[in-house]
């Protein structure tokens, strides 16, 4: 199936080649869970602090784990920031 | 309010306090902001010094000012934008109790600071006296915003954060585009003055994200987090 997947800031070294600066279509397992997409991808659980799925919000641990995607998904993801 | 009613209420009313901790690349337009908008009191936070490798992003102090603490330097800014906005300056890293003290003496809180434990302390300060608080934060071309507002028993910082991140990151280590902190400190003022104004109600649990490189704004309803160490049960 496929998915969208938006890697924000200092993640968006981790897309796959593609024209867009963040945003890219791929095609991943069906019924992958939201975990796994984001270890497919070697986004770290440090580095993949806000991870939203079609614009809303999941926490990390157990929902990630347990979330599985469909196709269509948009899965984006922000790093922590602190500095100021 | 004319002549004689601002002589006659002078007394009675109060512009609003506001602490801001960090003194910086988020503090810099957020005081600016805040004094050209009329708050009646900023008491700024910094125990640090104006260096020149500063001066690229934090607005608030002049190439003259390099070697000054960074509060004296932004006191004297700020009295030359509006020399009616009072200003009272700490120069040195407060303990928590006393951190509480002042929290307590204002209306508001900016966290305009560059590292987790402070901005941990701020928020558990500002939840246990209910004051409410907006966070800034920016590195390299990202920045975010969120606040805390107790009277909406919202979400607050730890909710979001529950552990400190990537700790060793700075702007001095990595990198900021001057701008992006502008941004991003200049809609904390936004922020504050909406929420003091009684206008907050549209900011409650929403956390803003911004991409300089990609251009892009996100925002993203921020869940509050029962079991949150600070403002949950956990």
């Amino acid at each position: 199936m496929n998915v969208n997947i938006e890697f924000y800031a200092s993640l968006m070294k981790y897309l796959p080649p593609g024209k867009s600066r963040f945003r890219r279509e791929v095609s991943v397992e069906d019924d992958i869970t939201l975990s796994r997409l984001i270890t497919q991808f070697h986004i770290s659980e440090a580095e993949a602090h806000l991870v939203l799925v079609n614009g809303h919000f999941v926490n990390c641990g157990e929902d990630r784990d347990q979330r599985k995607l469909v196709e269509g998904d948009t899965v984006s993801i922000w790093p922590p920031v602190a500095g100021g | 309010m004319n002549k004689s009613q601002a002589e006659r209420y002078a007394r009675h009313i109060r512009l609003p306090h506001a602490l801001i901790v960090g003194v910086g690349g988020l503090g810099s337009p957020a005081a600016m902001y805040l004094a050209a908008a009329g708050i009646g009191k900023l008491v700024l936070c910094d125990f640090d010094i104006v260096e020149t490798s500063n001066l690229q992003r934090q607005i608030i102090h002049r190439n003259d000012a390099v070697g000054e603490d960074k509060v004296e330097s932004g006191r004297q800014t700020v009295a030359a934008l509006n020399p009616e906005c009072e200003v009272e300056t700490i120069s040195y890293q407060m303990e928590a109790e006393e951190l509480k003290q002042i929290i307590e003496s204002v209306d508001i809180v900016l966290d305009c600071t560059d590292n987790y434990p402070t901005r941990f302390d701020i928020n558990r300060a500002c939840v246990e006296t209910g004051t409410p608080l907006v966070i800034g934060a920016a590195i390299r071309l990202e920045g975010q915003i969120m606040n805390y507002q107790p009277a909406a028993n919202s979400a607050c910082y730890q909710c979001l954060y529950t552990h400190a991140y990537g700790a060793e990151e700075s702007c001095e280590l990595e990198g900021v585009l001057g701008p992006v902190v502008g941004v991003i400190g200049t809609m904390q003022a936004v922020q504050t003055l909406l929420i003091l104004a009684g206008q907050g109600e549209a900011l409650v649990n929403r956390l803003l994200l911004f991409d300089a490189y990609s251009m892009e704004w996100q925002g993203v309803t921020l869940p509050k987090n029962p079991d949150c160490p600070v403002c949950g049960k956990g």
